[in-house]
């Protein structure tokens, strides 16, 4: 009997134990790991664009009359851009990486490996966590229309300005990122951005979306857009 | 469960606390390393994108 008891007694402390530790894990840890691997990510742009070794960009190659380099196409699982909305804080900067797997969101934004390139005709679409893995979009709830969000590839600054958002809708409403998104309220082709992330907070039932349009772009010699100064 | 365990480490009470220790440091590297990774894809936060990928 006493055993049974001491037995039935150790696996409860044990569960427990369990439950607090997944819970540290999913709360904290994801956010140790995920924080590291977006300020790696940003390092290795930073050093890749510094040394100028990077693909030019789409938007500085239309831009160049005559330029007949067509840009590398983004790998798969690699950073390729910065991404900042002030909104969110002045020091909230987070990676973009191309593709949506799961691997890709443990480590910045990613890109929806179909839809437009940075800065292209089109719907460049993003998406990030809302929570766990260090929360990058943890406020976008508070984006406004009028928010800029701003990107960099290393050659160019692309300003978007956000027209409609945060829009709720469900997880299989993939029209919202097609090039002209229906519910946008756009009406033809442009330069587009999404962003998309899970609602609520901690659950998976449906999706918030804001859309932005693309305001205007500088090359980085031209220094921080407008957006970015304090 | 426990005591079983206790009671099968060698050595003295500090050597037995030690091994125990280390015990628990390496099944929580465990958890955290394969575990929870494993686990944790089965919660809802990691659906953000709309078309389900």
């Amino acid at each position: 009997m006493r055993v049974i008891v001491r037995t039935v007694s150790e696996l409860c402390i044990t569960v427990g134990t369990l439950i607090v530790l997944f819970v540290a894990y999913v709360l904290f840890w994801t956010g140790v790991r995920a924080d590291g691997a977006m300020n790696d990510q940003i390092d290795q742009l930073h050093r890749q664009w510094s040394r100028g070794s990077m693909q030019p960009a789409a938007a500085a190659g239309e831009r160049k009359p005559g330029a007949e380099t067509k840009p590398a196409p983004y790998r798969y699982g690699k950073a390729f851009a910065i991404m900042y909305i002030p909104r969110l804080g002045f020091t909230w900067n987070k990676p973009v990486l191309e593709g949506t797997g799961r691997d890709v969101l443990e480590k910045g934004l990613a890109h929806y490996a179909r839809t437009a390139r940075l800065g292209e005709e089109g719907n460049f679409a993003v998406a990030g966590h809302r929570r766990t893995y260090g929360d990058p979009f943890k406020d976008f709830p508070e984006l406004r229309p009028g928010d800029a969000v701003v990107l960099t590839d290393g050659t160019t600054w692309f300003t978007y300005r956000i027209d409609k958002g945060p829009y709720k809708t469900v997880p299989t409403d993939v029209e919202v990122i097609d090039p002209v998104p229906r519910k946008s309220g756009y009406t033809r082709p442009g330069r587009y951005l999404t962003l998309t992330t899970c609602d609520p907070e901690w659950g998976h039932s449906h999706r918030l979306i804001v859309w932005a349009h693309l305001d205007s772009t500088q090359s980085v010699e031209a220094g921080e857009p407008e957006a970015l100064r304090r | 469960m426990y005591g079983w365990i206790w009671r099968h480490l060698p050595g003295n009470v500090w050597v037995r606390a030690l091994i125990s220790l280390l015990l628990v440091l390496a099944v929580i590297y465990v958890l955290f390393q394969y575990v929870f990774p494993w686990a944790e894809p089965l919660l809802p936060f990691n659906d953000v994108t709309v078309d389900n990928q």
